[in-house]
């Protein structure tokens, strides 16, 4: 009797939980994007268990879903942005207590390799689960992202994950999805140092990976009289990428730099993608016969340097780049490359939207826009059999939008992911899609004046520094110390939550312009250091 | 069968009549600088396929060529740098002081607009080094201009590939100031310099060794290819030219005393300030030297030179190039040839070879340009005067018979270019932000390159 009353509570326990589980949700009335098939222009999207359950004109809400009314509203596949670091967190705990050094808290990484040379980096070492952390970029109306580190040689393995999960295996779509490169430099006086040895680096590496595979295969089959060979985790990371099983992602933008990728990938005969893209037009032939697809950045170029009549005229050059990037898209889709869309480093996601919508503008068809941000993402990254296109048996990936989603009154109502629901509340309509909240309240000014100490995370080492802010109302004026010398600050303005000011730095001979955001919250403070370098994140707290 | 043989005939001819017409370039009454052959005046060239087909007086072409008039102008070979570090994305890989691993041809950027500011000054071909900040640096690319091109139409197919060497305060980090906490780099001294190159080549002998070993199956595992040392291997083997920048005629001396001990040549002394002063000791070992025309003491090393240093070389039957170092100078070296007739009186000739043929020799690319002779590529220029006087400017400049700079086409675009500015600064993407912009770099241009000093920088 005893045993049987276990048994009905486990019983029990197990109906409850398949019940949670089970829940289902139904979009009524909407206008349904399929991107598979035809649109449908007043249908039902029934998700049930995550899954998509049923889809079309006809389909029938079940008893026991809880209804969406889509009236007016257009359902999207979840949009995919196809590269971004969202939910990396810092390789070094930015939340280190006082007095202890942030690296103590990371793991001793065993590698032969400086930081920035370590492919064996993987993304979903460096993700925390949680949906609350993806909200601002879920209420935009992604639903799944490709997300890697941006720091080194070697950004790391990247994951693809859907934005919703309490931890991260929950999240995961695929890991690892490829591994990403950026041609830059590991910094701080260690090979290597300039593009120069970069390319080097690599390619000796590429060499020894191909090397120590076939020594560990030899050894494998007999190891008699034979020297051990090493385990090399960094090498063996590549072994994946060398034999195209896994393909490898090149950061690259400008013609030049895509054409070192291929050139790059074809020396070793890799399976290449191109992170970036911008000027892929120019190398479209190129892309085509070697079959590399583009993520393509949809973060355009912009000018950011201030007007001056003392300062040199802007190059031909970039004043094309400038005009030609929002052509890409369609440039490529006419000479046949596959692309999907990604957000590219772009501060807003907004940009993400308005931007593509400007590529539908410069002759991209409106459906490829949408396809390169759903299906023909999905189908890039390998993923298609499961999401990318509102199909029964699909991952209950959905954006519901209203109004055109390439315009600036697009409001995403609600996105699903992985079929749970995630509905967002139109507050007032400067509080746009994308956005996050902001807490403070129009007209009062932050407090930011002071002496702050601060660490900034530069690749392969830290810098530490202070900045001494002064605050008149809505202006900053005061310095920024670190080992690279004492700059004035320029341009200090109290922003929402902080403060933003420019700052020249002298770093290896050249004068550097940085432009420094920073967010106050109490005594801390952290922000971004923006300088044509790239981008490098700082940390801190204020000095009593 | 008559009949079929007679098509085939008639399309032989046809295919001859095109080949024979195709791609020619006929340039015609010029004053013809050959630097080999003399002056020829009133002179015709006919470029076919590339090449220079015939020179002579009066020569016809077919009918579709390309008809040059250059009455009352000056051809001059196309112009070479046997020094210049143009079109790179990246000059020096600082970390290390044996950097044979880096490949120029990694970083070359072939949109660049110093290459064409480099046409317009006539120069049609370059040796670009990586800079001087380590004994061994890294493997050179020898170029033509071939502006518009992508970067794998710049390079030369069989010039023999090269690499840079550095000897003296550059490699020694002499200038080199050095961030919180960083060791400073091994060698601080001469001697240390010459220690690495000679434990390069010890260990580029081991290498080779060890392989030697394996192919011959004295050992079961394949030896870790090293990337380091191949190129080094090479210069052991004959196959790599190296072009060792220093100042001091004592570092060149020790350099090709070592050079003799490993059984090897160096190609090229670049710089070599003092190298009057061992003309005998260069000249027998069959090595090159590289010199600026006249620039001197801008920094200690370099104090010891004078204006005769070509001219002196020369003497000694030593082959001798004038260099730019810099993108700005590279579009006059015309002009420093032409000074090598005032020190010391060099034949205009011989001049004009220091930016012509004998840089082609010293890079090994003197059998396809150099000279303007039969055969070779059609790297030409045609100057508006004399090209050793200062009013005389480049007209045209050609490789292997294509255009890539006209004057007259320049200057007619340029208003289009100033319109095509206009409408592009009026776009909003190239405005101005109204907030939060940073501050534009004033002045932007920093003159860098100029002697050497972009050579010994930290990494760029």
């Amino acid at each position: 009797m005893k045993f049987k009353i276990v048994l009905l509570a486990v019983a029990a326990t197990g109906l409850f939980a398949a019940h949670a589980g089970a829940q289902s949700f139904a979009i009524t009335n909407a206008k349904i994007v399929t991107v598979s098939g035809p649109t449908i222009e007043s249908g039902t999207v029934v998700v049930r268990d995550g899954l998509i359950a049923a889809v079309g004109a006809d389909a029938k809400a079940p008893a026991d879903a809880q209804i969406f009314d889509g009236t007016g509203m257009t359902v999207y596949p979840g949009f995919v942005d196809a590269l971004t670091n969202v939910g990396i967190q810092p390789r070094t705990a930015a939340a280190a207590p006082p007095g202890v050094v942030a690296t103590q808290l990371t793991p001793q990484a065993n590698s032969n390799y400086p930081v920035g040379l370590r492919p064996e980096v993987i993304a979903i070492d460096e993700l925390r689960g949680g949906d609350a952390q993806f909200e601002t970029v879920r209420n935009a109306g992604f639903t799944t992202v490709v997300t890697v580190g941006r720091l080194g040689i070697f950004n790391g393995r990247s994951a693809i994950i859907n934005l919703a999960g309490e931890n991260v295996s929950g999240m995961i779509v695929k890991s690892p999805f490829a591994e990403h490169i950026s041609f830059t430099t590991v910094g701080g006086g260690v090979y290597p140092g300039s593009l120069l040895g970069t390319f080097s680096a690599l390619r000796q590496m590429f060499l020894d990976a191909q090397r120590l595979q076939e020594i560990q295969k030899m050894y494998a089959a007999n190891p008699r009289g034979m020297k051990r060979p090493d385990a090399d985790a960094s090498l063996e990371a590549l072994f994946p990428v060398i034999n195209r099983e896994v393909p490898i992602v090149f950061n690259a933008n400008r013609e030049i730099e895509i054409v070192r990728a291929l050139d790059f990938a074809k020396e070793f005969n890799l399976k290449a993608m191109i992170g970036g893209g911008q000027e892929a037009w120019k190398v479209a032939d190129r892309l085509k016969a070697q079959d590399v697809p583009v993520l393509l950045s949809l973060n355009f170029p912009k000018r950011t340097t201030a007007a001056s009549p003392d300062a040199d005229q802007e190059t031909m050059d970039i004043l094309r780049f400038r005009a030609e990037t929002p052509k890409t898209a369609a440039k490529l889709q006419q000479a046949g490359v596959k692309f999907a869309f990604q957000s590219g480093g772009a501060t807003t996601l907004l940009d993400f939207f308005t931007n593509a919508g400007k590529a539908v503008e410069n002759g991209l068809s409106r459906d490829a826009a949408i396809r390169s941000m759903t299906l023909g993402s999905a189908e890039i990254l390998g993923i298609s059999d499961r999401l990318g296109s509102i199909d029964t048996g699909k991952i209950a990936n959905l954006a519901v939008v209203k109004g055109d989603v390439f315009s600036k009154d697009r409001f995403v109502s609600s996105t699903f992911v992985d079929g749970k629901p995630f509905e967002q509340k139109l507050v007032t309509p400067s509080t746009a899609a994308g956005r996050p909240p902001t807490t403070t309240s129009p007209g009062a000014i932050a407090r930011v004046g002071g002496n702050y100490s601060i660490t900034i995370e530069v690749p392969g080492q830290q810098l530490t520094g202070t900045m001494a802010l002064t605050q008149q109302a809505g202006v900053i004026t005061g310095s920024l110390q670190t080992q690279l010398g004492t700059s004035p600050i320029k341009d200090g303005k109290v922003t929402a939550d902080g403060f933003s000011f420019a700052a020249t730095v002298e770093f290896g001979g050249t004068q550097v312009e940085m432009h420094v955001k920073g967010t106050v919250a109490g005594n801390q403070v952290s922000g971004t250091m923006d300088s044509p370098q790239g981008t490098v994140s700082f940390t801190g707290k204020r000095n009593p | 069968m008559k009949t079929l043989t007679s098509i085939f005939i008639v399309l032989l001819l046809g295919l001859a009549t095109l080949a024979q017409t195709r791609n020619e370039v006929l340039i015609k009454n010029a004053t013809v600088l050959t630097a080999i052959h003399g002056t020829l005046e009133n002179t015709d060239i006919l470029i076919r396929d590339g090449k220079i087909a015939k020179i002579g007086k009066n020569l016809a072409a077919g009918g579709s060529a390309k008809i040059i008039d250059a009455t009352g102008k000056f051809i001059s070979p196309g112009i070479i740098d046997c020094h210049s570090h143009t079109m790179m994305d990246a000059i020096n890989e600082g970390s290390l002081s044996v950097t044979s691993m880096t490949r120029i041809r990694d970083v070359l950027n072939p949109t660049d607009i110093a290459i064409y500011r480099a046409l317009a000054g006539g120069v049609t071909t370059a040796n670009l080094l990586h800079g001087s900040a380590n004994a061994i640096g890294g493997q050179n690319s020898t170029v033509k201009f071939k502006f518009g091109h992508p970067i794998e139409d710049f390079m030369i197919p069989d010039a023999p590939p090269g690499i840079k060497f550095a000897m003296g305060e550059n490699p020694k980090r002499s200038s080199q100031t050095f961030q919180p906490g960083q060791t400073p780099r091994y060698p601080r001294t001469r001697m240390g310099t010459l220690e690495v190159m000679r434990d390069a080549f010890v260990r580029a002998r081991d290498y080779k060794q060890a392989w030697d070993d394996y192919k011959a199956k004295k050992t079961k595992v394949p030896p870790r290819r090293d990337i380091e040392l191949e190129p080094i291997v090479e210069i052991l083997e004959g196959k790599r030219l190296v072009h060792a920048h220093g100042y001091r005629s004592d570092e060149h001396l020790n350099l090709m005393l070592l050079a003799d001990e490993f059984g090897f040549k160096v190609a090229t002394l670049q710089h070599g300030l003092e190298a009057y002063k061992i003309a005998p000791e260069i000249a027998r070992r069959g090595t090159g030297v590289s010199i600026f025309a006249d620039s001197w003491s801008y920094k200690l090393e370099a104090y010891d030179s004078i204006p005769y240093n070509a001219y002196i070389l020369w003497k000694n039957g030593v082959v001798v190039s004038i260099n730019s170092d810099s993108d700005e100078r590279m579009r006059r070296l015309n002009l420093d040839a032409a000074k090598m007739m005032k020190y010391g009186g060099v034949p205009e000739e011989e001049a004009l070879k220091m930016v012509t043929l004998n840089p082609a020799k010293q890079l090994g690319i003197d059998k396809r340009t150099g000279s303007i002779e039969v055969g070779k590529d059609a790297d030409i220029v045609i100057w508006s005067a004399h090209p050793f006087s200062v009013y005389s400017h480049a007209d045209m400049t050609l490789i292997e018979g294509d255009v890539y700079f006209d004057r007259s086409n320049d200057i007619q675009k340029r208003p289009e270019i100033a319109k095509e500015r206009e409408a592009l600064e009026k776009m909003d993407i190239n405005k101005a932000p109204a907030s939060g912009a940073t501050s534009p770099r004033i002045p932007s241009e920093k003159r860098t390159e100029e002697r050497d000093e972009a050579e010994y920088g930290d990494n760029r």
